[in-house]
């Protein structure tokens, strides 16, 4: 498949749709990305370091927290011995969950040929490397014993100790791993023709030689552009299977038990879908800042949200369905055990947690039946924050609800969070928030070459 | 009174407080006494103590040597075989010769060895606000004694709990007949002053009744608890358990019990009626009547009716085999009408003369030294054993009697209430540090051995009664204790004779003789009216029993029956009466009688009787020590001289406060799960087979290869019938295993250890108890989900977790159906507050055979994996198999039902495969496809056929 034919379809089905006037150049384009990274002194970063120092401060809550787990034990937690597992698991599935949406926009959107993923899958793939790269430190730092994570790994030893491999938790720890390494990869990949160009716009040498180290020689040759697009394009068909099967195995972590609430076979797929939707209310809210912080206008479009706010709407009801086929399963499977839990879902001591959680993923959601709201960037972007609480919330209540009201009476008990349960889950947040926002101050926010494309597209028809 | 507990403080033991202006040359002394205490620490005592009988000659490092010797408990004493490993007593066994052991345990006995180790045990003898000397007690003792010897004893009086050490009552003896005018006075907490009235009223002389339960058919208990927590639980619980193994509806032992609140009597019993403890008697009468007594008709509540009738015609129709018992807190008339109905009903009773040899009665002998006190009369009290100040009726006022003796000797572990307010406090030593001897309840006597040299610089009791006596104390008690026993048998044959008593435990028939009575005299007793206020009854706790164990870790965190409370105790109101008050759980309230007010938080407990409040002595402790102070409320501010165990008009107010109290398993209306979790069977059902259970066995299918043939393969079998939820596994599991202590903090935030549980269900108003350790399932959820494969299964069908494998995922316990696995949050077995800090001392009672694992593993029930190990060692030494019975887990060792059987399924004969092929036998959510190797055999109840049904 040539670019050739992917130009050709779109152009005749969807004109002129994604770039505002003022971006329909190649020039502008260049300009509007990089200048704020180059010309520094035209813009105010005021709002950035407000920005930068309140997720410093959150960053830093998140560093005591997880030092005090580690010199303290996990016992700082709300864990208990019924409820072995609490936030960190929750913050991991809810992070890793993030994480898929970049790949998806960047990898299932190229190859299905939607065009307007140009200006989003750069910030989108970067939430994606962060949240995995949090994603990842949570399970480390659930541990028992931190220090010997590394068992995970089949590494040489002398008692000749192997993993176990049938352990979900060794599946999710390579899923993780190929997922990290993946995302880093597809992620410098697409940067490096945008590095080309930032290093040919520096004024300083410092910058120059920064990103022409980076940019590994890229000149724009057709021969360096033909490798870029076969790799680029296999990279995505690498990153589809893998996104998929990163969150069937984070769902198979609880469906390959024995547990009420746990081991049902709609888990992969439902966490799949899950995750794509939190993913896409994340992209939406970083879209909305940086439009806003960068004044991108011109490139991110109220099209943009209409269409995201599309996806999330599909997915909403993917939820739906996926809720309604556990409760139905729940019931019609006729286990005590499993219509004991649904009857507390939604009546037990969670109930109020529950409920807020299916106003959030399914019925606040509804809203975007309305192109008024789904052109509203502010609507957008209340819904889309509202959709992440529900889906911590899912997260969260999936664990719960299982382990507070299992097989055995005599062991129920609730889970009662501590506040280093609170500081290690905003704390995280923080460390997002300024890993993203050192990115945006050093690397092109949006992928030049991929809207430069798309100008070209656009204005040729 | 405040009942509010202040457990997050640790309140500090009083000990020596040194003068912050230390020399040098002070420094160097206290650092070369420190250096000689730590090298004459830890040893087996100088005399020749005797291994029991199967132990080698000679110590083998490692391997465990056992010791016979007992254990008192309320004065009385339990029989044990005690283990020792390189010098360190560690683990209390039952020994099977003793009648009040019969080889089981209770809790107290299974945790004697914490209390041995204890940190906060007084060291030193203390006067003045110092650390002293004894020969400086001595030297101020020593002319108080004489001026008292030219008076013939005149002012001096020793207080004591409840004596039956043949020694020490010598002792006294020889003491009052140099110095006759002296005075002894006994008392005991938990004492039975009613129970021995009411034998005296009905025979004319004191007797002790000793019920043959094992004979029994049919058995009344009114307000009594024969299984329950006392010196004489384990034979008790033992003889009924046997007595209801029959699986045949007129073999087995039908109990009806009439109760003011729940006892493990009642949980047990097949017809039970909650009834104000004032009208216990009129059941009693009721009964005595429908046997011919002429006595006056009594009164009922309507639903009692059938129960009387029902009861008194079983009773009748049982001649010769049905017994009525009466528990200690009902008054002397209601005893003497039981010993009359029983003589009616030729009951299987024996007769013996009491082995208390105190006449007076407890609270008659304590109220007599108070009036003496009080008056002046007395000059040097010396109190051993005892703690008047915290444990005495409230309206004796004990603190201020004590205040007002010119000279006061406390004797005792620790540095008590009492001994706070006397002028010396002298260090006890531990039971298991010195030597004496003790009579069971039916008289049988035991040598107690020490296992190990005295810690600190205490002296037992023998050795204080020497001093007063004149006699050198440091001639050792092992001297006074042989001279006692000088006359048990022939010059030549004496040596031998102390060795095989040392050896057994049990001094050969010693059991007191039985008494042949004249027949039991109807009293005349008149019936009651229902009390229109509350009415408080007291019994003794299941953790802390009277109090003076309440700085013992492992009680403190054991949890009670019915409730599953720990760290402390509550105010128990019944659910009628809760509702009316519209009180909850945690609740406190305020009790108003007089001029007396307590406050106290509750607990609703359904089928108590309306009307009744019911609590546990032994908490609220001032001065017991790091563990033991300030939790709960002390129930004995409400007892009073004239009514230890019950009392009247009490007004109960509920106040703006809540406590949160701590609770092991919580309290859930459950819709069937508990009937699947812990079936119970009637014997009628039993006999027409009219019952489904998920059986152990091949269901569902698999295909997952067949467990090994060829080599042992380990099972439990658990009978739920025969448990009466006495909670000694529990805490032999505790010891046995290294299990620690989290503390109440750890506990409210879900956080037990106990790696064997105690499930409590109720069921049609019944409750039942399920210990629930590890199910070793053959298809073990818990151990495909381990990554780092910790949780692995060996070829012998043992589930193991492999403490230095774990990483601490914590996905085993998520996916364990039972929830038996426990992770160690903090390093709960070492630097943690209620592990005494790692205190070195508080370390010396782990099992060096067992990992003390630490911070961030999971841990789990391993059917004593270690014990599996020893014998597998002796025979393979032996080029045999390990035989049937050869492995006892701790908790198969402690259970005085023999509940639990632990054996090899691999043998088609053993009693564990029998048991797995028994009827009643089923497996724990056996559904889930899990194959438990641990299973049950469900609860059985024999109640009377035609209950209700014909109405006289």
């Amino acid at each position: 498949m040539t670019m050739a034919t992917i130009t050709d379809a779109s152009a005749v089905a969807e004109p002129q749709r994604w770039l505002l006037p003022e971006a329909r150049s190649l020039e502008a384009v260049n300009e509007i990305v990089c200048a704020p990274l180059l010309d520094r002194s035209r813009w105010s970063w005021r709002a950035w370091w407000i920005g930068f120092c309140v997720s410093l401060l959150a960053t830093g809550g998140f560093l005591v927290a997880v030092f005090l787990v580690l010199y303290r034990g996990i016992g700082i937690w709300g864990v208990n011995t019924t409820v072995v597992w609490g936030v960190a698991i929750a913050n991991y599935v809810w992070w890793i969950g993030i994480g898929n949406a970049g790949t998806l926009i960047s990898s299932m959107l190229l190859l299905m040929r939607q065009r307007w993923r140009a200006s989003t899958n750069r910030f989108a793939e970067a939430m994606t490397l962060f949240a995995a790269t949090i994603a990842g430190i949570f399970p480390i730092i659930h541990l028992g014993r931190p220090m010997y994570f590394y068992w995970l790994t089949p590494y040489p030893n002398t008692m000749h100790v192997w993993p176990q491999w049938r352990s979900a938790l060794i599946w999710d720890f390579w899923a993780i791993l190929s997922y990290i390494l993946f995302s880093i990869l597809f992620w410098y990949v697409g940067l490096i023709p945008d590095l080309a160009t930032m290093r040919d716009r520096a004024r300083t040498k410092l910058a120059r030689s920064i990103y022409g180290a980076f940019a590994l020689g890229w000149c724009g040759s057709a021969r360096q552009w033909h490798a870029y697009e076969i790799l680029h394009l296999a990279l995505a068909c690498l990153g589809v299977p893998l996104v998929v099967s990163l969150h069937s195995v984070v769902g198979m972590d609880f469906a390959a038990s024995l547990m009420p609430g746990w081991q049902e076979t709609i888990f992969p797929p439902y966490f799949v879908v899950g995750a794509m939707y939190s993913g896409f209310a994340m992209v939406v809210c970083l879209a909305a800042l940086v439009r806003w912080g960068f004044r991108m206008e011109g490139l991110i479009t109220i099209a943009h949200f209409d269409v995201m706010a599309k996806v999330m709407l599909a997915a909403s009801i993917v939820m739906g369905i996926s809720y309604g086929t556990e409760w139905f399963n729940a019931w019609y499977g006729g286990e005590r055990a499993d219509r004991s839990l649904l009857a507390f879902e939604f009546t037990g001591s969670y109930a109020p947690m529950f409920w807020a959680l299916l106003l959030c993923n399914v019925v606040i959601p509804q809203a975007f039946w309305f192109g008024d709201v789904r052109r509203s960037i502010v609507g957008v972007f209340i819904i889309a924050i509202i959709i992440n609480i529900g889906m911590w919330l899912e997260r969260i209540l999936i664990i719960w609800n299982t382990l507070s009201h299992d097989y055995m009476p005599s062991m129920w008990r609730l889970f009662l969070p501590t506040i280093w349960d609170w500081i290690t889950t905003f704390g995280s947040l923080g460390l997002f928030a300024l890993m993203y926002l050192v990115f945006v101050r050093l690397i092109p926010v949006v992928s030049m070459h991929e809207v430069r494309k798309l100008v070209a597209e656009e204005t040729s028809s | 009174m405040s009942t509010q507990r202040r457990f997050p403080h640790r309140v500090g033991h009083r000990g020596p407080s040194f003068d912050p202006a230390l020399d040098r040359r002070s420094a160097l002394k206290l650092f070369m006494a420190g250096v000689a205490a730590t090298l004459a620490s830890c040893g087996r005592p100088p005399e020749q103590i005797v291994p029991y009988v199967e132990m080698p000659e000679r110590e083998v490092p490692g391997l465990p040597l056992e010791f016979a010797s007992a254990l008192p408990l309320a004065g009385y004493g339990r029989g044990v075989i005690i283990t020792s490993i390189e010098g360190r007593p560690l683990k209390i066994n039952g020994n099977p010769r003793h009648p009040a052991s019969l080889g089981s345990t209770d809790v107290y006995g299974e945790a004697a060895v914490l209390s041995l180790y204890d940190p906060d045990r007084s060291k030193a003898p203390y006067s003045d606000n110092r650390i002293q000397s004894w020969s400086a007690f001595e030297a101020a003792l020593r002319p108080r004694l004489d001026s008292h010897r030219q008076q013939q004893g005149k002012g001096l009086a020793i207080l004591t709990g409840r004596l039956t050490s043949p020694t020490m009552i010598a002792q006294l003896g020889a003491l009052s007949q140099s110095m006759p005018e002296m005075t002894w006075y006994r008392h005991e907490p938990i004492g039975d002053d009613a129970v021995r009235e009411g034998a005296s009223l009905a025979f004319g002389q004191p007797a002790t009744a000793i019920p043959r339960f094992r004979d029994a058919k049919v058995l009344l208990t009114l307000d009594a608890d024969p299984i329950g927590f006392g010196p004489e639980q384990i034979r008790h619980a033992r003889e009924i358990a046997h007595a209801r193994r029959s699986t045949s509806p007129g073999e087995s032992l039908r109990i009806y019990s009439a109760e003011p609140d729940w006892s493990l009597t009642g949980a047990l019993a097949d017809h039970r009626v909650a009834l104000q403890p004032v009208l216990i008697r009129n059941v009693a009468i009721e009964v005595a009547r429908a046997l011919g007594a002429s006595l006056r008709q009594a009164s009922l509540p309507d639903e009692v009716g059938p129960f009387v009738q029902a009861c008194a015609s079983d009773l009748a129709a049982r001649r010769g085999a049905a017994l009525v018992a009466a528990g200690l807190r009902q008054p002397a008339e209601v005893h003497a009408l039981c010993h009359w109905i029983n003589k009616q009903l030729q009951g299987p009773v024996d007769f013996i003369a009491p082995v208390d040899p105190v006449a007076v009665g407890h609270i008659e002998s304590l109220r007599k030294l108070a009036s003496e006190a009080g008056a002046g009369r007395v000059d040097t009290l010396i109190i051993i054993g005892a703690n008047p100040v915290y444990d005495a009726p409230a309206d004796l006022a004990f603190d201020r009697i004590v205040a007002k003796v010119p000279f006061t000797a406390h004797c005792g572990s620790y540095h008590d209430e009492t001994a706070e307010r006397c002028t010396w406090h002298l260090p006890l030593t531990h039971v298991l540090e010195g030597w004496s001897d003790i009579r069971a309840s039916d008289g049988t006597a035991s040598i107690m051995q020490p296992l190990i040299r005295p810690l600190y610089d205490s002296r037992d009791g023998h050795q204080v009664l020497a001093m007063l006596q004149l006699q050198e104390a440091s001639s050792g008690t092992l001297d006074i204790i042989r001279n006692q026993w000088r006359h048990a048998a022939a010059e030549g044959q004496w040596d031998d004779w102390w060795r095989q008593t040392l050896q057994d435990g049990v001094v050969a028939s010693s059991s007191s003789p039985k008494l042949s009575l004249p027949p039991a005299r109807l009293p005349s007793i008149a019936p009651a009216t229902a009390a229109e206020n509350f009415t408080f009854v007291l019994s003794p706790d299941p953790s802390v029993f009277d109090g003076s164990l309440a700085n013992n870790a492992w009680l403190q965190e054991c949890p009670k029956p019915f409730t599953s409370q720990v760290w402390g105790n509550a105010l128990h109101v019944a659910d009628a009466d809760a509702r009316k008050l519209r009180l909850d759980d945690g609740d406190v309230v305020e009790l108003k009688q007089g001029d007396v007010t307590f406050e106290a938080a509750i607990l609703v407990r359904p089928g108590q009787a309306a009307g009744v409040l019911s609590a546990t002595l032994g908490y609220g402790r001032e001065n017991a020590g790091s563990i033991g102070t300030g939790i709960g409320f002390n129930a004995y501010r409400l007892r009073m001289a004239k009514a230890p165990w019950l009392g009247g008009n009490f007004s109960i107010t509920k106040t703006a406060r809540r406590e949160n109290l701590l609770r092991t398993q919580h309290v859930f209306e459950l819709e069937g799960e508990a009937e699947e979790l812990q079936p119970r069977l009637t014997l009628e059902d039993l006999a027409k087979g009219n019952f489904h259970f998920d059986r152990p066995g091949d269901n569902p299918p698999t295909l997952y290869p067949a467990p090994h043939d060829d080599t042992y393969q380990w099972a439990m079998a658990i009978d739920a019938s025969a448990c009466i939820g006495c909670n000694a596994c529990v805490i032999a599991c505790q010891a046995e295993n290294n299990v620690p202590v989290v503390g109440p903090e750890e506990i409210a935030e879900g956080r037990d250890m106990h790696w064997l549980r105690i499930d409590h269900y109720v069921v049609e108003e019944r409750p039942g108890f399920s210990p629930t350790p590890c199910m070793h399932c053959e298809h073990a959820p818990c151990e495909p989900v381990c990554p780092v494969a910790a949780s692995i299964h060996d070829s012998e069908g043992l589930n193991l977790q492999v403490y230095n494998r774990c990483v601490g995922t914590r996905f085993c316990e998520s996916n364990c159906p039972y929830k038996v696995r426990r992770f160690n949050f903090f390093g709960y077995a070492d630097g943690d507050e209620y592990g005494n800090l790692g205190a070195d001392i508080a370390k010396a009672v782990f099992n060096p055979n067992v990992t003390v694992r630490s911070r961030g593993v999971m841990e789990k029930c391993t059917y004593c994996v270690q014990r599996i190990s020893l014998a597998r060692r002796a025979a393979e030494k032996d080029g045999r198999p390990i035989r049937e019975g050869e492995v006892v887990t701790a908790c198969e060792a402690a259970c005085p039902t023999k509940a639990i059987d632990f054996g090899l399924i691999s043998n088609p004969q053993s009693r564990v495969s029998a048991l797995r092929a028994d009827p009643r036998s089923y497996a724990l959510l056996g559904n889930l496809g899990t194959r438990p190797r641990t299973t049950y055999l469900a609860r059985l109840q024999n109640p009377k056929p035609d209950y209700g049904k014909t109405r006289a």
